[in-house]
């Protein structure tokens, strides 16, 4: 047995397969020490935050002013005229302005900033453009004057008794504040999901759900499959025939199909973590089953079976003792496969809405729907369901590679 | 040929038992399509007349409804009765007629859905299925980059669910780079028929469902088909070949064709677990197939589409499963020798 | 004297492990066969006699490795050819070879008669299917077999069916050497008997010019070949007509080995039925004396540390050991 776990700690696969799950493992039940409080308390009042550090304004504003000599004008200027901006302008400089078009370079807002402030003026006629687009050319001449102007911004506090506006302070485009001291901030290092949650706290938290969903119903499907596979194997005959032709036809019968039917069946309300735990691995328990029949088959004759047999041993116990050791590596290998099922399973099912429904708990696959219900998809805010897709890939990769390697160690005609 | 009788007797012999086989199961999964929603603490069907009724405000409509439901389902009547009487009006054709989009018969979101994921996922399990192999066979005979890097890329991304290649995919080329579009499975503005601009639209909008199924399929069968190589490689007849003098050319067609035999099986064995997927990421690109419009009917609680998709997909399973292992049985000299005995 | 069909001068080869460890297989062995005689070769499993018939073909893969010495076949030297022109003009077609699994040995997924056609069109590639057919039919049907066995799958054939199609296959080219790595020994009695006619078939019928027969069963090698050869730990320890090493053998190991077996023949079969204690030496490092002093109840000490030389005992026959023919039969007397 030790030699054995040695054996299997020289497979590299397995090595590096073990190494990843225990990272994720190790993280999920680390990070709850660390970062306390409710991993799913709505934090952000709207949808989708982007990743990053959030310091408090007010705070920002009352802070001592460090004035820097740096040129931040022109770097906000750079920032604030997107594309579209710039090809706008284009248009209007080459149509209206009297510039030739190819002089024009949209990358380089200094020139073209000049270009603008040189031509645009409100006086010209914009003839042969739709009121509309006349209104969108004024508009964006008035917001372009905003962007350049370079006066100092007001802060202002209203008076109390007279409710007259008094200037507090004044802040100007090179004036810096230092982000240590400033106390209020909260970082979200994958941004916050529609519900205005912390995305990385969910994580962890769903991606222990979602183990122990994958840990459960691989528990179930293993002993259901091991069971039902030592029970063909040893008793054989008509037995054997009955449990292999319900093997082979939930084979066939995608388990996929008979979740939705249950899950479905079952209703919202019923649907907790537990439950759909057990439905995935009561569905897909024929892998274990076949794979213990065949073994059992080819050990239930051998000697030392045979030598319990004739020493009146109780079936069980032939089983236990007997059988059982020499599949046993057999069985944790399914095992291993189940969870990743598991997990698998469940995301899928939650992305069809049939998952766990409970609002104290988030799965890897109830994100993946949430991130889906919310369009996060398609306006591309990534950190919603990025990383999900990433962790569901790990965990599955990893315990696939384990899988090979203990096949390699197991099996030894597959070693290269 | 002096054979030709004994193969093909064997032969009938396998492809009678396989039939009968799949038209046992196929009868096997018609009762538990019936029966698990039945038996269920939550049975959807002895609430579905309330159900039915709940979100509609048209009164007389409500009451043809249930009034249809209370006939259709038998609902006063024995199980086995119900059973017969939905099982003969499936066989039919007939499921019903929708509650969220009453009063389209089922049948007609089932045939317009069904085209449009048998278009997609035939082709894309097929060739994720080919892929995988022929990088599989690779891997083992020449080894190098394709085993030390293509493949371990590939077998990481088959542990990413199709639904989540499916959004990779979308972000990456539909959001970011705008080469392709995001949903749908054809223009917003086109009405279907054999233009060639319609056509056009449909195979610009097939591209990214169609890779995010043959990328996550390929990693897996790779793998398998790699262990399976090499293990030909090391066997007795690959030896006694090259003894007799055979050109390795000719050795490694026999090694593939036979490390192949395997992985067609394990097809059959898995298209189950591979159309699962695909069908959560029809989802993603709102894909106008089964997929999507079973998505559409559980958040509508449209009991009568499920239970219709459910029935639709498990046959579509038995029939790809049954069309494999007559393929097999073709290819395969051992099955006709096991039958001859 | 007839014509050398067969020469090996010195040939070692050896094995390298997945811990890169040498193992010599095959440590120095020269050997020569006459057109139209066959020799047989012992030895105890483990010994190197399979390694020998993998050696003697001059192609090697890994985990096998060439290290020195010559292959000389019908007076070409091919120990210093390509690997691919030995195997498009040496292997199959003046060397054949019988593997030991025969049960195995034909790719399952195709029909005989196609495998013969790639054996066939890997030495000529410009005979058409027809002729190939009905040359195979005509050599199938002179061994005994009947020509439905072309068109069958390998998983169709029973097991000494199996074993005897692939005897046909291999010699279907009529080679000037045919290499049998225990042909016969995974079989039944009875198929063994029809392995063992259609061999000698072979050699009458002129389809093979000479034979290495490999095998663990000596009674088999004294009914089937002229010559005998017995190999321990890589190497050759004696070699000697069949008559002479079952009745007469020089070397404490061929004795052993004789006296180890029930052979039904009058004068052996008083002999008693011992096994040789010990095990063989390790080849990884093989001694420096004698590999069978360990085992070996008449050793002395120089045995361990002194290399022991073949010596010529005459008309073919020779053998390994630091005592005289005389010593040993005087030796032998006493026991």
């Amino acid at each position: 047995m030790k030699n054995m776990i040695k054996q299997v700690f020289h497979s590299p696969k397995f090595v590096v397969g073990f190494v990843m799950f225990m990272l994720v493992f190790l993280t999920v039940l680390i990070y709850p020490l660390i970062v306390t409080g409710d991993p799913l308390e709505m934090i952000g009042n709207g949808a989708f935050f982007e990743p990053g550090t959030y310091v408090n304004v007010d705070e920002v504003v009352d802070s001592q002013q460090y004035k820097l000599h740096i040129d931040a004008k022109s770097k906000k200027i750079e920032k604030d005229l997107d594309q579209t901006t710039r090809d706008d302008m284009k248009e209007w400089l080459s149509k209206f302005g009297g510039v030739e078009e190819s002089s024009i370079d949209t990358k380089d807002t200094a020139a073209l900033l000049k270009l603008w402030q040189d031509h645009y003026s409100t006086d010209i006629k914009m003839t042969g453009l739709t009121a509309a687009k006349q209104k969108y050319f004024k508009r964006l001449g008035d917001t372009i004057v905003d962007i350049v102007n370079d006066e100092d911004l007001s802060i202002a506090e209203k008076d109390k008794e007279s409710g007259e506006l008094k200037e507090k302070t004044k802040i100007g485009s090179n004036v810096f504040a230092r982000v240590s001291s400033i106390s209020n901030r909260k970082t979200f290092i994958l941004g916050t999901d529609n519900f205005g949650r912390d995305v990385l706290g969910e994580l962890v938290s769903a991606t222990k759900t979602s183990l122990k969903i994958g840990f459960a119903a691989g528990i179930v499907a293993t002993l259901v499959g091991l069971l039902l596979g030592l029970i063909a194997g040893y008793v054989g005959g008509i037995t054997d025939d009955i449990i292999m032709f319900i093997t082979n036809l939930f084979t066939v019968i995608p388990s996929f199909v008979i979740l939705i039917l249950i899950s479905y069946s079952i209703g919202n309300s019923r649907r907790g973590v537990g439950l759909v735990a057990i439905i995935i691995g009561i569905t897909s328990w024929t892998w274990t089953t076949r794979s213990v029949r065949s073994q059992v088959i080819s050990l239930r004759n051998r000697d030392h079976v045979n030598l319990s047999k004739l020493s009146g041993h109780s079936m069980f116990r032939i089983m236990i003792c007997d059988i059982l050791p020499y599949i046993a590596s057999y069985v944790v290998m399914a095992f291993i496969l189940q969870i990743s099922t598991g997990i698998l399973s469940e995301a899928q099912l939650s992305m069809l809405g049939l998952g766990p429904s409970t609002a104290k708990n988030a799965t890897l696959g109830l994100m993946m729907n949430w991130a889906m219900q919310c369009s996060a998809y398609l306006n591309g805010k990534w950190w919603a369901y990025f990383p999900v897709i990433l962790v569901i890939a790990i965990i599955s990769f990893s315990l696939n590679l384990m899988n090979t390697g203990l096949d390699q160690v197991f099996n030894p005609q597959l070693r290269d | 040929m002096i054979l030709w009788g004994d193969i093909l007797k064997g032969l009938k012999r396998y492809y009678g038992q396989k039939i009968i086989w799949y038209l046992v199961t196929l009868v096997f999964a018609i009762i538990l399509n019936f029966a698990l929603p039945r038996c269920m603490p939550g049975n959807p069907v002895a609430g579905l007349v309330g159900k039915a009724a709940s979100g509609m405000t048209d009164a007389s409509a409500t009451e043809k409804i249930q009034q249809e439901y209370t006939e259709k389902f038998g609902l006063d009547k024995s199980m086995p009765e119900q059973f017969f009487k939905w099982a003969g009006a499936a066989i039919k054709g007939d499921f019903g007629v929708s509650f969220k989009e009453y009063p389209k018969p089922v049948s007609e979101i089932i045939s317009e859905s069904i085209g449009w994921t048998i278009a997609l996922q035939l082709p894309a399990i097929l060739v994720g299925w080919f892929l995988g192999n022929l990088l599989g066979a690779v891997a083992a005979y020449m080894k190098g980059v394709f085993d030390k890097v293509i493949l371990p890329v590939f077998l990481f991304m088959s542990n990413i669910p199709a639904f989540g290649m499916a959004t990779i995919l979308l972000f990456v080329f539909a959001i970011k780079l705008g080469w392709f579009p995001a949903s749908k499975a054809y223009g917003y503005d086109l009405i279907p028929n054999m233009s060639w601009t319609f056509i056009g639209s449909v195979i610009h909008h097939y591209w990214l469902p169609f890779l995010s199924v043959v990328l996550v399929t390929i990693g897996g069968q790779a793998i398998g088909m790699r262990s399976m190589s090499i293990y030909e490689l090391n066997a007795d007849y690959v030896k006694y070949s090259r003894f007799l003098g055979i050109k390795d050319r000719k050795i490694v067609g026999y090694v593939f064709k036979n490390a192949m035999l395997p992985q067609i099986t394990g097809l059959a064995m898995s298209i189950g677990t591979m159309m699962g997927g695909a069908l959560v990421a029809e989802i993603i690109f709102s894909y106008p197939g089964i997929g999507s419009a079973l998505l559409a009917a559980i958040t509508g609680q449209d009991y009568p589409v499920i239970s219709a998709c459910t029935l639709i997909i498990t046959i579509m399973v038995l029939l790809a499963n049954l069309f494999v292992e007559i393929i097999y049985g073709l290819i395969d000299p051992r099955i006709k020798a096991a039958q001859q005995d | 004297m007839g014509k050398v069909m067969l020469e090996v001068n010195n040939l070692k080869t050896k094995y390298v492990t997945r811990f890169h460890e040498d193992v010599y297989a095959v440590d120095g062995v020269s050997l020569k066969i006459e057109e139209g005689k066959s020799l047989g070769v012992a030895g105890e499993s483990g010994c190197g006699k399979s390694t020998l018939a993998l050696s003697l073909m001059g192609y090697y893969f890994a985990p096998l490795h060439y290290m020195s010495g010559e292959i000389i076949v019908d007076g070409k030297n091919i120990s210093n050819m390509k690997p691919n022109d030995i195997r498009r003009k040496i292997l199959g077609n003046e060397i054949a070879y019988i593997p030991q699994a025969a049960m195995n040995a034909l790719n399952p997924t195709a029909k005989i008669i196609n495998f013969v056609e790639d054996v066939v069109h890997a030495h000529e590639p410009k005979v058409s299917k027809k002729d190939i057919y009905d040359m195979a039919k005509e050599r199938f049907e002179i061994l005994g077999l009947p020509e439905q066995v072309l068109q069958k799958h390998s998983v169709e054939l029973s097991g000494g069916m199996k074993q005897r199609t692939v005897i046909a296959i291999s010699t279907i080219l009529s080679p000037k050497v045919l290499i049998a790595d225990e042909p016969s020994s995974a079989l039944d009695v009875t198929s063994q008997k029809m392995v063992i006619k259609m061999m000698r078939e072979l050699m009458e019928k002129g389809f093979i010019k000479s034979m290495i027969f490999i095998t663990h069963e000596l009674p088999l090698l004294y009914n089937v070949t002229d010559d005998i050869m017995v190999m321990y730990a890589g190497q050759i320890v004696e070699r000697g007509t069949a008559k002479e090493m079952v009745f007469d053998s020089y070397h404490p190991y061929s004795r052993g080995l004789m006296g180890s077996i029930i052979v039904p023949e009058a004068g052996v079969r008083d002999n008693k039925l011992v096994a040789i204690p010990g095990t063989p030496p390790n080849l990884k490092k093989p001694p420096e004396g004698c590999r069978f002093a360990d085992r070996c109840k008449y050793a002395v000490d120089s045995c361990k540390t002194n290399k022991i030389e073949e010596v010529n005992a005459g008309n073919g026959r020779m053998y390994r050991c630091y005592m005289s023919q005389e010593k040993l039969k005087e030796v032998y007397d006493n026991d």
